[in-house]
């Protein structure tokens, strides 16, 4: 019963889709009827619904287990937890596919909604690209990867995966399905990963609102910054999902895959790492149109390769394009993933070209000062973007050209990646501590020297701080200062305005800070984020650069020693059963730190004896500070006895500084994104008293 | 937009020729950066770059490949893995698998059990068992052939092909459906 619903109502959505599309195209430009391009706009409500009810319907066949769904059967079994049952949902393909088209479907119609009244030109040309990329996602579950398959046995005693009911097929029984059911990856058995995808599909998902706005400006010929306004809030809103995406997936790697890392300059994370750098330099460059009405072809450059690498990025982790250890195995969607990329680049560009080729997309102002805001905004990007050329080469660009055109296959390692970015991250951190101090239009250096002068001597300080704790290398301590000095830029920048109010308010401090705030959200926002990532900056350095590691096998009793650390091997917990069917082979550690007694830690192994094919898992023991992580992995130990166990311990300076900036650059969005009414009351009720229509 | 087009005409010839100047510093700034972005990313290639050969290409021309870091592919013998987890030391047997495969579990299967692939010793040290090193997966390894024959990994990539994938329904009929 639900897959008929799912299935039916999924087929009417992409039906409402495709409707939406034409009819609001056709009613715009050909026909001029208003009564069909509001159809359209219906329509994209009514596609919204019909999406809502197949994902509720899978979630509820995945929550009552009804395992004659194939999707059900692949990702969930009788003895998992209800948690893991509602996070399958995007466990596998089919299901994270069906998940991100109901997700797009809701960006829709939240963005139709909000904008249907103000952006009369806009919508109709919005709503049609919005739904197009929302008809190819539907339009594959449907088809491809179907998440409302059933199980069939056929009279011939086949058993296939189908929608619909094969001629003389039954159904398996249901106890023999259940029995067989695979049960959800134990790799994705994790905090982390429940909600890394969402997250990553938020911040995908949340680029097609920009990237079809900035379209619709395009193809209706409305190019003043309207379709930035529209769209600045939901680029911020899936800047800030993405980061989180990546910075979950970093944590989800860190406490699962056991290497002491976070992040392995994967392809696939790679992939997901380039829209968010193109998305970045677009949420900087908007700035510099908004203010002063420069760089618009380039905008739309960067809005349309952000959406471009969100679906490429899709695409690469779909289709197996380069080997990875994210890869879905090579699958059916990859060359319509692919043709669907290719068109829409495609055209997006043409558009572009047409419009910039009829004068239509040119700047009201030049550069004109090397030290201009808008000059090292475009710095900015141009680093962004040499960032996002040097990943896109080593990931997909030379391996795929090597294959091509030299008939040989060649691949850039880790090596490639820690030997051109850093130099490329180290500019960025130096342009963040230059920026915010620099002025629009010109700038005089005297004066940006000067605002320098606090934050320099302050980044001075805190790097002799470091010199304190320890650190004696100058390129760490080169990095550390870059980074702090970014960071202090942003707070001295927030200090010298609260002081600018103090001397014309009689206020206190919190009534000064939150003045400034609400008055300026997105500087002071846009500060905060800066904050976090330089605490997130500071997190990679240390965790990078002075990483200690160390292996040894320990009886029982017996410590081993490792900087001013010490751990000892207490003793062995074997077959502990969990709730979830996992059998949970425990060590029992105590770690002293100058002798004193800081932390139990209990690394672990976990069997799952359910699962058909990865059916092991190691479970590090960590014991956090702000300083670091000491974190133990149980390497093995002595069968039964367990008299004897070895563990490989690693020491992560600072890498909890990247989980906090995390949440500081949420923070950050929040202000940055809060809503403001910016136009004064009498502009709005003139617009207002316009007649509709006009 | 009334303040736009002011702003336009309010400029003066002489900024019009201060700014074809600042344009030529732009310029050569934007040569100078663009020359080093493609220093870094040549220097980083060159550097980084690494053949990606199968087991067949390895053994087909040895003498050209040894002492050099290459990457390559094949599928993991189960029976074959010995750990020494005390100095956390991994020897395993990988077999030959084509460039591409359409199903990477048949592929990965056929290799394994067919006993003309060909195959290579690989030797990893300081490396934890993975928990995805197991019977059928693919193993992806960087790293250089010792004249011994043995490949010296130093990175190790594993992958099932089934981890993300649906399994085969086989598995509803094995039990007797």
């Amino acid at each position: 019963m639900l897959a008929e619903i799912g299935l039916i109502s999924t087929l009417f959505a992409f039906i409402a889709a495709l409707y939406a599309i034409v009819a609001s195209v056709y009613g715009e430009r050909f026909a001029h009827s208003r009564a069909l391009v509001t159809s359209g706009r219906n329509a994209v409500y009514l596609n919204f619904v019909l999406m809502t009810v197949s994902v509720i319907s899978l979630q509820i066949a995945l929550m009552t287990q009804q395992y004659q769904i194939s999707y059900v059967w692949s990702v969930s079994s009788p003895s998992m937890p209800d948690f893991f049952r509602f996070t399958a949902l995007w466990g596998s393909q089919a299901g994270s596919i069906l998940f991100w088209s109901f997700l797009m479907s809701a960006f829709t119609a939240g963005a139709t909604f909000l904008n249907w009244k103000s952006q009369r030109r806009l919508m109709p040309y919005a709503i049609a690209y919005m739904m197009a990329v929302v008809a190819f996602f539907v339009g594959v579950t449907l088809f491809i990867e179907n998440p409302f398959d059933r199980w069939w046995i056929l009279p011939t005693g086949d058993v296939v995966a189908s929608a619909f009911i094969p001629v003389g097929a039954v159904a398996p029984s249901a106890a023999q399905l259940a029995e067989t059911a695979n049960g959800l990856n134990p790799l994705l058995r994790h905090f982390g990963m429940a909600i890394h995808p969402p997250m990553l599909y938020l911040g995908f998902v949340g680029f097609v609102i920009p990237f079809a706005f900035a379209m619709a400006a395009l193809a209706s010929g409305d190019l003043s910054t309207n379709w930035i306004k529209v769209s600045r809030r939901w680029a911020l809103v899936a800047w800030v999902f993405l980061s989180l995406g990546l910075i979950l997936g970093g944590r989800w790697a860190y406490d699962v895959l056991g290497w002491g890392g976070y992040w392995g300059w994967d392809p696939v994370e790679n992939a997901a790492f380039l829209p968010w750098l193109i998305g970045t330099a677009y949420l900087h460059s908007v700035m510099i149109q908004e203010k002063r009405g420069m760089l618009k072809t380039w905008n739309m450059f960067l809005v349309i390769g952000t959406f471009s690498a969100v679906i490429f990025a899709t695409f690469a982790t779909r289709s197996g394009l380069v080997d990875s250890v994210h890869s879905f195995a090579r699958s059916e969607i990859g060359f319509p993933m692919f043709a669907f990329w290719f068109l829409l680049t495609i055209v997006s560009v043409w558009l572009i070209l047409w419009r910039s080729s009829r004068g239509e997309l040119k700047d009201d102002h030049q550069l004109k000062s090397l030290f201009s805001r808008e000059a090292l905004f475009v710095l900015n990007n141009f680093v962004f973007i040499a960032l996002f050329v040097a990943i896109f080469w080593g990931s997909f660009g030379a391996p795929i050209i090597s294959e091509l055109f030299m008939n040989t296959n060649i691949t850039l390692g880790a090596d490639y990646f820690l030997q051109v970015t850093p130099p490329l991250f180290i500019l960025l951190f130096i342009l963040m501590g230059v920026a915010p101090v620099s002025a629009w239009g010109a700038a005089s250096l005297a004066r940006m020297g000067r605002a320098m002068l606090i934050p320099l001597a302050l980044a001075a300080a805190s790097v002799g701080l470091f010199v304190v704790g320890g650190v004696t290398e100058i390129g760490a301590l080169f990095g550390y200062g870059i980074v702090l000095l970014a960071g202090w830029v942003a707070i001295v920048e927030t200090v010298r305005g609260i002081l600018a109010r103090q001397r014309v308010h009689q206020e206190n401090l919190l009534t000064s800070l939150l003045a400034l705030i609400t008055r300026n959200p997105r500087r002071y926002g846009g500060y905060l984020i800066h904050l976090g990532i330089t605490v997130i900056g500071l997190g990679v350095i240390g965790s990078t650069l002075f990483q200690q590691e160390t292996q040894q096998t320990l009886a029982v009793g017996e410590t081993l020693n490792i900087g001013i650390y010490e751990l000892r091997y207490d003793g062995f917990l074997a077959n502990q059963i969990a709730e979830d069917g996992r059998v949970m082979d425990i060590a029992e550690l105590t770690l002293f730190r100058d002798g004193v007694e800081v932390a139990h830690l209990r690394p672990r192994r976990d069997f799952f004896p359910e699962a058909t094919d990865m059916n092991s898992m190691t479970i590090a023991g960590a014991h956090s500070t702000v300083e670091n992580d000491f974190y133990v992995i149980l390497v093995n130990w002595e069968q039964i006895s367990a008299s004897s166990a070895t563990f490989k311990v690693y020491i992560n300076p600072l890498i909890n500084l990247i989980w906090w900036g995390g949440l500081i650059l949420i923070v950050g969005t929040m202000l940055a994104g809060y809503p403001r009414e910016t136009m004064p009351i009498r502009v709005r009720e003139k617009l207002r008293a316009v007649p509709q229509g006009a | 937009m009334t303040d736009l087009s002011w702003g336009k005409s309010a400029e003066s010839a002489a900024a019009q020729k201060s700014r074809s100047g600042e344009r030529i510093k732009f310029l050569i700034g934007g040569a100078l950066l663009l020359g080093a972005v493609a220093f870094l990313i040549v220097s980083g290639t060159m550097n980084g770059a690494r053949y990606f050969i199968t087991v067949n290409d390895l053994l087909a021309s040895p003498e050209e490949y040894i002492g050099q870091s290459v990457r390559i592919s094949g599928a993991v013998d189960g029976t074959t893995i010995v750990y020494d987890s005390s100095n956390l030391i991994i020897d395993f047997t990988i077999a030959d698998i084509p460039e591409d495969t359409t199903n990477l579990a048949l592929t990965l299967h056929e290799a394994v059990n067919d006993p003309t692939a060909a195959r290579i010793s690989v030797h990893i040290e300081n490396q934890v068992m993975p928990d995805l090193l197991q019977h059928e997966a693919q193993a992806i390894l960087t790293g250089e052939l010792r004249a011994d024959g043995t490949f010296h990994a130093t990175e190790l990539l594993l992958k099932c092909p089934s981890r993300y994938e649906e399994s085969i329904p086989e598995q509803v009929q094995e039990t007797g459906v």
